[in-house]
């Protein structure tokens, strides 16, 4: 006998064993080869320690007083030292942490921030358009005004700008909340929830917001 | 994750890269990077390296090596850094394109342009629209131009004898060359420049000449412009310069110009020529007279097929019958000429008196634009059709002067400004052998050319986008050159150079703004630059006379003689080139690969030749010919060429190059060996070298087969059954049900816009313009020639041209071959052309959609066919689908890789076995996988051109015309920021807030219309509902969203070549029936 009895049952293991190494796999790359995995939580560190939590969270900033470029163009814009020097030339005046600020407003260097938000090349977002129409910073970038250091809070995949892009209606707000980045219709959450539900369909409808799911809205 | 303070280095500026692994990992900071998972100025730690590959080959193994790796963060993207400004520029928002206007300087004017900038890099060159009378087109060459002002080519460094000079002390060389001239007063000091129209220039010329009273100033264009200026200061007695108003003109005779293609300001000649040309609307009619197939021939009602050197008989001839009214005798003019052609000719010149415009080609010699002239005042058109405005001064002697100069004089220095006399002097001249004479030759240029090799001094030039200057348009308006970022390889515009030798080192901005002393208030001067013109600075003249005699005339007409040709007494005509011009644009990839016009031929020249001749001479397309003339000889490749006239030689000027660049060095051949300054000449021979030439041409098919692609009737005809076109869609296939809902029918019902275009081909001549702007904005790879004969080229929109004869003398069987068993058949000698610009036509039902097997190619809501390249995988079953044959293939890395380097190991056919330097391309890709890669310098060049809008594609990838996406985006996004909490989003043509297509926008003779055809009101909407609107292919259901406007053409009943219908008509008719006999047509 060239094979023994207990080789029947190998097709059927070696099958099973496919199969669910098949099925490993394939969790794996769904769970951790996607962005949702991949991006969200980055934070590297930042040349400067500048804490969004005190800027924006504390003393309350806009948003737009730093990344004015967020009503105009499709970048945000990241403020030049000389805007920091606006309230660090009387503010920490000789904190060496600020050292690199004060030298970049000098000689015109630049800083060298890490790029934390990024889409892909071949997608073209556009920030005027969002925040003019109504859809806040937090919904993309999540709580910014509670991070000490800025880390990638949503995933940003294709599937997540679908999600809005499908039914804006669920995160629109009045424009003027904007970059209220705790703003809700109400303290009371469930009223909330039922009010955006409202208002929502009702910005959508007064607005004319399309929900835009063809390739040329993001892709060109 | 913990903030670190220490590690705050201040950053460098410029390229950073890594050096090596070893080197680095030696580094006490690379230990120290190794605890931390990002590093933060990580690149800082070493000065220099190579590539990002590196970049990644150091992460992984640090990974490795300290056993902290996590598999989510070896999978993440490479650190990238956000580099702000360090003060904030006021009014500049970064991502925003910003535009300034400028002008780009020709021979005889200047165009006016509004340039895009991204971030401080021109990326796109559009007409300024807002300039007197101008729709925002322009030409071929100023949509090029930009490609110049990135070309890794390009003269970089000051050089010395051939040795690289710091830039200082090449300066300094220039201030004791002015301290030496200025101590005996410019002896031996002899300029030679190109004509400008530049008011600065022309100062800093008299200045010159008043502080180096000695000196000599010589000008010298291979093409001579200058001939219209000329002619008319002869004929009217004092300096003046004719502007053509082809718009009020009712006939136009052409004696051999090419105004629509090869002459100077052709942009605007077209503009004028297709307004006065609106179907229906008061059409003027356009006789040519021509020995070359031109566009201007091609957009002709009546033309005539001549030598070019007997257009000045005929002109004569034309004269006369224009002055006596009687038919002009046999003996004055050809012996085989059509003399009714002539005589119905002029009587149609004398019936529209003061409304007549004859113009006389810059190739021909002075008699011809005299007797244009002479026409023009005998029928009282002076000051109507030809205005007349103040000339310029003569700026200088010719060339040839500087020859005999050269040879009777001492030169010690001779300054030599851009040109390039190596290679575009007469051969006969030996300029090269004359330059040698100067004891110093210092050469102000763009490239390192054949004139720079022969130079001591090479001083690097500025781009016209990188200097200060200013000009005046060919209708004497004064326009600025400012400059849309600083010279990227630190060259001199002329101004600084000149000014330099000057001894007077003038900023250039002062030198231009000192010449124009009304400008001194500052609030003028801003808004001459924010304009780009100064409104009313143009001036005609009022009761300038004629002063030149018939006698006069008669005289000269003897002089140029009556010459017979034939096989063995050729004739040449050389032109100006639709791509290259005289040579300058010869390593403009974009140019060389840009379809000529009329011939189709890319990446060479030929010797053209009419059917006729070839036969004679016993050569045929391709074959490798010696033409002899003056005793100088040159060697081309014979083209056939439908039109041309019997034994006239057709010869490109400005190819053969042999220090162009990697683009242009050996292409073609070089004309000029045989030129001798004279534009037509008699007496060639030809000899059949026995060798062949392959020739790239992107459209090797003359004939429509009789299909209706273009449509066209005559006017008389058209006014009678104005849908015409419509009666020529072919049977569409009966519709039982469709099988599914188009899903688009359900979502256009919610969009706010349906984008559409209209394109007159009424108006459109076939320039081509077009096909470049959409190559710039929409980063469209050239691919080289070897690529183009494989059909490879990218073009997201092409010119198709046909050529259609009678029916009767066409052999019905020779409509379906190609070209290359055509070219002795008959048909050709007498044809009409026709150009139709074709492009992704945007279906409705889109044939390439229902076949994409990833739904890489999908509809949106508004109507464009759009390419998602992200998710294409190149099966390319949408381009075999795709009727209209406008989808374009990335099959090698046309962007990464140079076109030597296109056939890299795993392109080549042979695979495994191809060879590269001896090498097996598969070893080199082994030992460096980015050997064949451009250069990081190259690249870095290459991506300061691209259109950030826009993705650039790899290879594998389909991509098309998507009616310019980015722009529609650009403006619905800006339309949708200012609503913000509003519902006013939608784009209207009344608020002007339409996007243009590059295509549209520079379109000189506004053919293409593009808007929201769901707004009845739109111009594109319009333009639809015109009785000649028709689809292409139509009768297929693919629903074009672009249509076209039937041609309709305006011949006179009583010219002997009339016919009721236009020969493709005739064709259709041969092959389908009568149109609009719909018993017989049984189109049940």
């Amino acid at each position: 006998m060239i094979f023994p009895k207990w080789t029947n049952s190998l097709p059927l293991a070696l099958g099973v064993i496919a199969a669910l190494t098949g099925a490993a796999v394939a969790a794996g790359v769904t769970i951790y080869l996607t962005p949702k995995y991949t991006r969200a939580g980055y934070q590297p560190v930042q040349p400067v320690p500048f804490s969004h939590k005190i800027h924006a969270g504390q003393l309350g900033l806009d948003c737009r007083y730093c990344h004015n470029g967020v009503e105009k163009s499709w970048f945000a814009n990241l403020p030049g030292a000389s805007t920091c020097m606006n309230c660090h030339n009387q503010v920490l005046k000789d904190d060496p942490r600020l050292q690199i600020v004060r030298d970049s407003a000098t000689n015109n260097t630049p800083i060298p921030w890490v790029q934390v938000h990024k889409v892909p090349d071949y997608v073209y977002f556009n920030h005027s358009v969002h925040i003019r129409r109504g859809m806040s910073c937090v919904e993309c970038h999540g709580r910014i005004d509670q991070m000490e250091e800025v880390s990638h809070a949503k995933s940003l995949s294709m599937s997540f700008c679908l999600d809005c892009h499908r039914d804006p209606a669920a995160k629109i707000r009045p424009t003027d909340k904007v970059t209220e980045l705790g703003w809700q219709w109400s303290t009371n959450d469930e009223e909330a929830a039922k009010l955006q539900e409202v208002n929502g369909k009702k910005f959508v409808h007064d607005w004319k917001v399309e929900t835009l799911q063809s390739c040329s809205a993001c892709h060109r | 994750m913990k903030n670190n303070l220490n590690n705050s280095t201040s950053p460098v500026t410029g390229r950073r890269y890594w050096r090596s692994l070893d080197e680095l990992a030696d580094t006490p900071e690379f230990k120290d990077w190794l605890h931390r998972e990002f590093p933060v100025g990580a690149s800082e730690l070493v000065e220099d390296g190579q590539s990002r590959r590196n970049f990644l080959k150091i992460m992984s193994a640090s990974f490795a090596f300290a056993g902290i790796a996590t598999l989510g963060s070896g999978c993440r993207r490479p650190e990238e850094k956000l580099e702000p400004f360090g003060q904030q520029p006021e009014n500049y928002t970064f991502g925003e394109a910003q535009y300034f206007a400028t002008a780009m300087p020709t021979r005889t004017g200047a165009i006016p342009l509004v340039v895009k900038s991204y971030e401080g890099r021109p990326i796109k060159i559009e007409g300024n629209a807002l300039f007197p009378g101008s729709n925002g087109g322009t030409d071929r060459y100023a949509q090029a131009s930009i490609l110049d002002l990135y070309d890794p080519d390009r003269a970089r460094h000051f050089k010395h004898d051939g040795k690289v000079v710091v830039r200082e002390e090449a300066l300094n060389f220039l201030d004791e060359l002015s301290k030496k001239f200025a101590a005996n007063s410019g002896e031996g000091l002899a300029f030679l420049s190109e004509s400008s129209t530049s008011p600065s220039r022309w100062r800093v010329q008299q200045n010159i000449a008043s502080k180096f009273p000695k000196s000599q100033w010589f000008t010298y264009d291979a093409i001579d412009s200058g001939i219209h200026q000329r002619a008319a200061t002869q004929a009217f007695g004092q300096p003046v310069h004719p502007v053509f108003h082809f718009d009020k003109a009712k006939v136009i005779l052409s004696l051999d110009c090419d105004f629509l293609g090869g002459e100077d300001g052709a942009h605007e000649h077209i503009r004028k020529f297709a307004a006065g040309r609106k179907a229906g609307q008061g059409m003027s009619r356009l006789y040519a007279i021509e020995s070359l197939f031109t566009l201007t021939g091609a957009n002709a009602d009546h033309r005539l097929r001549v030598a070019a050197s007997s257009v000045a008989q005929i002109a004569a001839a034309i004269l006369g019958a224009v002055i006596s009214g009687q038919t002009p005798g046999v003996t004055t003019v050809p012996a085989d000429l059509d003399l009714k052609w002539i005589s119905e000719c002029a009587n149609d010149l004398a019936k529209n008196r003061g409304n007549v415009l004859v113009i006389a080609g810059q190739r021909q010699p002075l008699v011809v634009h005299l007797l244009a002239h002479a026409i023009n005042t005998a029928l009282d058109c002076i000051g109507n059709t030809v205005a007349l405005i103040p000339g310029t001064d003569n700026r200088g002697g010719a060339s040839g002067q500087l020859a005999k100069y050269l040879d009777g004089h001492a030169v010690d220095t001779l300054v030599i400004l851009g040109g390039n006399p190596v290679q575009n002097s007469p051969g006969q001249m030996n300029w090269a052998a004359l330059q040698k004479k100067a004891k110093t030759v210092v050469r102000l240029g763009y490239y390192e050319d054949e004139t720079a090799e022969l130079a001591n001094w090479n001083f690097p030039a500025a781009h016209y986008l990188e200097s200060w200057g200013d000009a005046t348009t060919s209708d004497g308006t004064l326009v600025p050159v400012q400059p849309l970022i600083q010279p990227l390889f630190g060259g001199l515009s002329e101004l600084d150079f000149l000014w330099r030798i000057l001894g007077q080192s003038l900023g250039s901005i002062l030198a231009v703004r000192s010449t124009h002393g009304s400008f001194v208030d500052g609030e003028q001067w801003k808004k001459f630059l924010f304009n780009g013109f100064v409104a009313g600075s143009s001036k005609s003249l009022e009761n300038v006379k004629m002063v030149k005699s018939t006698s006069a005339l008669n005289q000269l007409l003897v002089e140029a003689g009556k010459p017979v040709l034939s096989a063995s007494n050729l004739e040449v005509v050389f032109f100006r080139d639709a791509k290259v011009d005289d040579g300058r644009y010869a390593n403009n990839g974009w140019m060389q690969e840009l379809p000529d016009p009329i011939t189709k031929m890319t990446w060479d020249n030929a010797v053209l030749v009419s059917r006729k001749t070839a036969r004679d001479l016993g050569v045929a397309n391709g074959d490798l010919v010696e033409i002899s003339l003056n005793g100088q000889k040159v060697i081309g490749p014979i083209w056939t060429q439908p039109g041309m006239a019997d034994y006239s030689l057709g010869l490109a000027l400005g190819y053969g190059r042999e220090r162009a660049g990697r683009v242009g060095t050996g292409v073609g051949f070089n004309a000029y060996k045989i030129f001798s300054g004279k534009y037509i000449e008699t007496g060639a021979t030809i000899h059949k070298t026995g060798e062949t030439h392959v020739i790239a041409c992107t459209q090797d098919h003359w004939s429509m087969e009789g299909r209706p692609a273009v449509r066209e009737a005559n006017l008389a005809e058209f006014t009678k059954l104005p849908n015409f076109a419509e009666e020529m869609h072919g049977k569409e296939p009966p519709i039982v049900k469709s099988l599914y809902p188009n899903p688009f029918d359900e979502a256009k019902k919610t969009a706010l816009h349906q984008w559409g275009m209209a394109i007159d081909l009424t108006s459109c001549v076939g320039c081509g313009t077009c096909v470049v702007a959409c190559q710039s904005e929409n980063n469209i790879p050239i691919v080289g020639k070897d690529q183009v004969k494989r059909g490879r080229e990218m073009h997201w929109m092409r010119i198709d041209r046909y050529y259609t004869a009678d029916p009767k003398k066409e052999n019905p069987a020779d409509k379906f071959k190609t070209d290359e068993d055509q070219q002795f058949s008959e048909w050709i000698d007498d044809v009409q052309a026709v150009n139709q610009p074709m492009l992704c036509q945007h279906c409705e039902m889109a044939p390439c959609e229902s076949v994409c097997p990833v739904n890489a190619t999908v509809h949106d809501q508004e109507g464009l066919n759009v390419m998602a390249y992200n998710r294409c995988i190149g099966t390319r079953y949408c381009s075999n689908n795709c009727p209209y044959k406008v989808r374009r293939f990335n099959y090698l890395d046309f962007n990464k890789r140079p076109l030597s380097e296109l056939k890299g190991p795993i392109y080549s056919s042979a695979m495994l076995g191809h060879k590269t330097d001896g090498e097996l391309d598969i070893l080199r890709w082994w030992k460096d996988p980015n050997s064949g890669m451009r250069s990081e310098d190259e690249w870095d060049l290459i991506k300061l051109s691209k259109n950030p809008d826009v993705t650039v594609r790899m290879r594998g990838v389909m991509e098309k015309c998507t009616y310019c996406t980015q722009r529609i985006e650009h403006a619905k996004i800006g339309q949708k920021a200012k609503a913000g909490g509003s519902d006013n989003v939608r784009l209207l043509e009344a608020a002007g807030t339409i996007p243009k297509t590059a295509c549209q926008q520079a379109c000189p003779a506004g053919a293409i219309v593009f808007g929201d055809v769901s707004d009845p009101e739109s111009a594109v909407s319009k333009a639809k509902a015109q009785p000649q609107n028709y689809g292409v292919l139509a009768d297929l259901l693919t629903k074009p969203r672009t249509t076209y406007l039937a041609r309709v053409r305006n011949p006179n009943p009583l010219m002997p070549d009339y016919r009721e219908w236009p020969h493709s008509f005739e064709e259709y008719e041969q092959l389908n029936g009568n149109p609009f006999d719909h018993e017989k047509k049984g189109n049940g």
